[in-house]
C-alpha cells in the first residue's frame, strides 16, 4: 500500500492542534469535525467508512463504518486532498485538552493498538480498524474497554489524549503498572493485562481501584497523564450548577466498575 | 543451515524502543539466529530461547534470550510466520511452543465463554417470558392456589366498581331476586359470599367475576324463555367464578406484564387496575368454557334443574340469524362441538327434574 508521505508541525502546548503540510495529490485522512483550517486547493471529500479501501463494494464499506461506529467515532471520515499546484496545508485540532502524538506507522512495525476515540488524523492510506481485547480481565477492568481501535499502514498518524502524554520504552520483559485508563496506545508486541492492586485496603481507600493496568515489554507505549472523564469528573465536582456530588473515578466505593464494561472512554 | 526464515521484530539493548524488523531462523544445532533486515546490524544468535505467547491478544510468539549486554526478545506475529517457527523449532522448545500455540485459542474460548454468558443474562427475561408462555397455565395455577378466598372478593369488588362505570347495575328487584334465587340453588356450600346484578344493556351476555360477583345482561333475561334456559346460562357463569377462570386470566396476565416490565421497562400504569379493567373484558380460552360447561352441568343436575334449559338456550342462540352474533357467543364460542357435547351429556341424564317455581316473564317484565 503506498502511503502519501506528509509533513507536519504540531502548534500549541496544552491545547494543540496539528498542521500537515500535502504536496500535490497528497491526502490526509481526518476524524469527521476535526479540521481547523485549510488553504485554498485542498478538497474536502466526505467519505462513508474509514477511506482507506476505496472499490470494496457497499459490504465492506458498511462493514468499515459499524466499524467506527463500535469504536465511537461518526461513521463517515473525511478525505482532505490537495488538487493544487504547490505544497498545501490542512490542520486538525484536538478536540479537548492533552497533546497531540505524532506515530510514524512505518517505524514501528505497521500496527498500533490505541485507545477508541484517540484517532485524530492520518496521511491517507493508514486504516482504521477495531481490536477486540479478548481478555476478559483487561476488557473488564482494563481501563481500555473492550473494544480498541488498531491502525494499519506505514504512514504518519495522529493521535490525540488528555493531559500530558508520554512515549516509554519498555524493554524485553519489563513490566510498567499503569493507572487504569491512562494507557493509550501501544506497540502490537506489549502484552496488556491486569494486576489486582494487592491488598483489600488499598483496593477500597486506596484511591487506585481494584486493578492496574500492567504493561509487558518489549515495545513502546504511550500513556497519557489526565484521562478525559477524570478531567470531566473534576469539572462537575467542582460546578455548583452542576450539582457536583462526585467522586473520583478508581474507587470501589465512588464510580462504577460497570462504566469499563460498557465502554467509559475512561 | 535447515528451516525456513520466519519475520519478527527484534528488540533489545541498544535497538530502537520500537525494535527493527528482523528474520529469525532455527539452525542445525537448534539455535535461533536472528537477522536484523537492517544493514550495519549484527546477527544474533539464542542457545535456548525461551518461548511465550505474548502481546496484544497473546497473538504473537516472543522468544525471549538473555547476552551479557541485556535482554533481547524477537516478537513474531504474523500467523505463517508463527507456524513456520513453530515447525521448525528443534525438539527442546516443543513444550513450550505447544503451549504458547494455544494461547490465543484459549483466550478466544474465553472471550466467547463470557460473552455469552453476559447475552444469556441480558436474555434471562425474554427466556422467562418463553418458559412462561409455554407453561402459562400450570404456572397459574400453582398461584391462583396460593390465592386466599378474601383476596378474591377484594378483587371481585374491584371488577364491580369497574363495571359501575361502564354500565347501569341494578342490585334489587324481581328480576335480580330471580338471579339470586336460581343462583343460590347453583351456588350451594360455596366458600363464596354471591352477589347478582342486573346491567341493563341490550347484549345477550353474563359474566362472572372473581369472589362471586355475577353481572347478567337484561337482553340475556328477557331472550330467556323460561327459569331452566337462564339456570343453564347461571351455571355456566357460577362454574367460570368457582373454577377461578378470571382469576387464572388475570394471573396470567400479570405475569406477562412482569416479563414484559423486566424486557422493556416499566411500561404498566397502575397494575392492578389495568387488569381489573381488561378482567371485564375477558376472554375464556376453549378449555376453560368447555370446563365450565361440565362443571355447570354438574351443578344443575346436583340442583335437580333441567339441563335441557340449557340446551335449548344454546341452540336458539346459535339458530338465530342475527347480523353480529350474541354478545354471548362471541365471548362464549357455543361452536358445534360444544353443543353437540352438551347435547349427548344431557341425553345421558336421567331425571327427574324439580321445575322452577319462577315466572320468569313476570320478574323480567320492568326490563322489556
Amino acid at each position: 500500500m503506498a502511503m502519501d508521505l506528509i509533513d507536519y508541525t504540531i502548534v500549541g502546548s496544552e491545547m494543540q492542534f496539528v498542521e500537515v503540510e500535502l504536496d500535490p495529490g497528497e491526502a490526509a485522512i481526518g476524524e469527521a469535525g476535526a479540521m481547523m483550517y485549510m488553504q485554498d486547493g485542498i478538497q474536502m471529500d466526505t467519505v462513508f467508512g474509514d477511506g482507506s479501501q476505496q472499490a470494496s463494494g457497499l459490504m465492506g464499506k458498511l462493514l468499515g463504518a459499524g466499524k467506527r461506529l463500535l469504536t465511537g467515532e461518526s461513521l463517515f471520515t473525511t478525505v482532505f486532498h490537495n488538487e493544487g499546484q504547490g505544497k498545501r496545508r490542512v490542520a486538525f485540532a484536538a478536540p479537548y485538552p492533552g497533546k497531540i502524538i505524532p506515530v510514524d506507522l512505518g517505524q514501528i512495525g505497521g500496527t498500533l493498538i490505541c485507545q477508541k476515540d484517540s484517532f485524530l488524523c492520518a496521511a491517507k492510506g493508514v486504516s482504521l480498524g477495531i481490536a477486540f481485547q479478548k481478555k476478559l480481565g483487561a476488557g473488564l477492568f482494563g481501563g481500555e474497554g473492550f473494544i480498541m481501535q488498531r491502525l494499519d499502514g506505514d504512514g504518519m498518524t495522529f493521535v490525540h489524549a488528555g493531559g500530558t502524554l508520554q512515549e516509554q520504552v519498555l524493554a524485553p520483559g519489563e513490566t510498567l503498572r499503569v493507572d487504569t485508563g491512562c494507557v493509550v496506545a501501544f506497540q502490537p508486541s506489549v502484552d496488556f493485562d491486569i494486576q489486582f492492586v494487592g491488598k483489600i485496603k488499598s483496593a477500597i481507600f486506596g484511591g487506585e481501584g481494584l486493578f492496574f493496568a500492567t504493561l509487558r515489554g518489549p515495545g513502546k507505549i504511550w500513556l497519557q497523564s489526565l484521562p478525559l472523564s477524570r478531567l470531566a469528573n473534576r469539572i462537575i465536582m467542582s460546578a455548583p450548577a452542576a450539582g457536583g456530588r462526585s467522586t473520583d473515578q478508581g474507587s470501589l466505593l465512588g464510580a462504577g466498575i460497570l462504566g469499563g464494561i460498557l465502554g467509559s472512554d475512561d | 543451515m535447515h528451516g525456513s526464515q520466519f519475520q519478527g521484530r527484534l528488540f533489545g539493548p541498544g535497538l530502537p524502543g520500537a525494535g527493527i524488523a528482523a528474520s529469525g531462523q532455527w539452525d542445525a544445532l537448534g539455535r535461533l539466529r536472528v537477522t536484523p533486515h537492517e544493514s550495519g546490524q549484527a546477527e544474533r544468535c539464542a542457545d535456548r530461547p525461551e518461548i511465550a505467547a505474548a502481546g496484544f491478544n497473546n497473538a504473537s510468539l516472543r522468544l525471549s534470550w538473555q547476552q551479557p549486554e541485556g535482554a533481547y526478545a524477537l516478537v513474531v506475529d504474523g500467523v505463517d510466520d508463527r507456524s513456520r517457527c513453530a515447525a521448525t523449532a528443534p525438539e527442546h522448545c516443543n513444550r513450550q511452543l505447544a503451549a504458547a500455540v494455544r494461547q490465543p485459542d484459549t483466550l478466544e474460548r474465553r472471550f466467547r465463554l463470557g460473552w455469552g454468558l453476559l447475552a444469556l443474562v441480558l436474555l434471562m427475561p425474554l427466556l422467562g417470558l418463553v418458559l412462561f408462555l409455554l407453561n402459562a397455565d400450570r404456572v397459574a395455577d400453582w398461584v391462583v392456589d396460593k390465592i386466599p378466598v378474601a383476596q378474591e372478593a377484594r378483587l371481585g369488588e374491584l371488577v364491580l366498581a369497574q363495571t359501575r362505570l361502564q354500565m347501569k347495575l341494578i342490585d334489587r328487584g324481581p328480576a335480580v331476586e330471580a338471579l339470586a334465587d336460581i343462583g343460590g340453588r347453583l351456588t350451594e356450600g360455596s366458600v363464596h359470599r354471591y352477589r347478582w346484578f342486573v346491567a341493563e344493556r341490550p347484549e345477550v351476555n353474563a359474566f362472572a367475576a372473581p369472589g362471586g360477583v355475577v353481572v347478567v345482561f337484561s337482553g340475556l333475561l328477557t331472550s330467556a324463555a323460561t327459569a331452566e334456559e337462564l339456570a343453564g346460562v347461571l351455571a355456566h357463569e357460577v362454574a367460570h367464578a368457582e373454577l377461578r377462570h378470571s382469576l387464572r386470566g388475570m394471573v396470567k396476565g400479570l405475569g406477562l406484564r412482569a416479563l414484559v416490565a423486566l424486557l422493556a421497562g416499566d411500561i404498566s400504569d397502575n397494575v392492578l387496575t389495568g387488569a381489573a379493567t381488561r378482567l371485564t373484558e375477558l376472554r375464556f380460552s376453549r378449555d376453560a368454557e368447555r370446563e365450565a360447561d361440565a362443571n355447570g352441568l354438574q351443578r344443575l343436575v346436583a340442583a335437580r334443574i333441567s339441563p335441557h334449559g340449557m340446551v335449548r338456550f344454546y341452540e336458539r342462540l346459535a339458530a338465530e340469524q342475527r347480523p353480529t352474533p350474541p354478545a354471548l357467543l362471541s365471548t362464549h364460542p357455543a361452536s358445534g362441538e360444544r353443543l353437540d357435547w352438551l347435547r349427548r351429556e344431557v341425553a345421558a341424564l336421567k331425571g327427574p327434574w324439580q321445575p322452577l317455581p319462577i315466572n320468569l316473564q313476570r320478574a323480567t317484565v320492568s326490563l322489556r
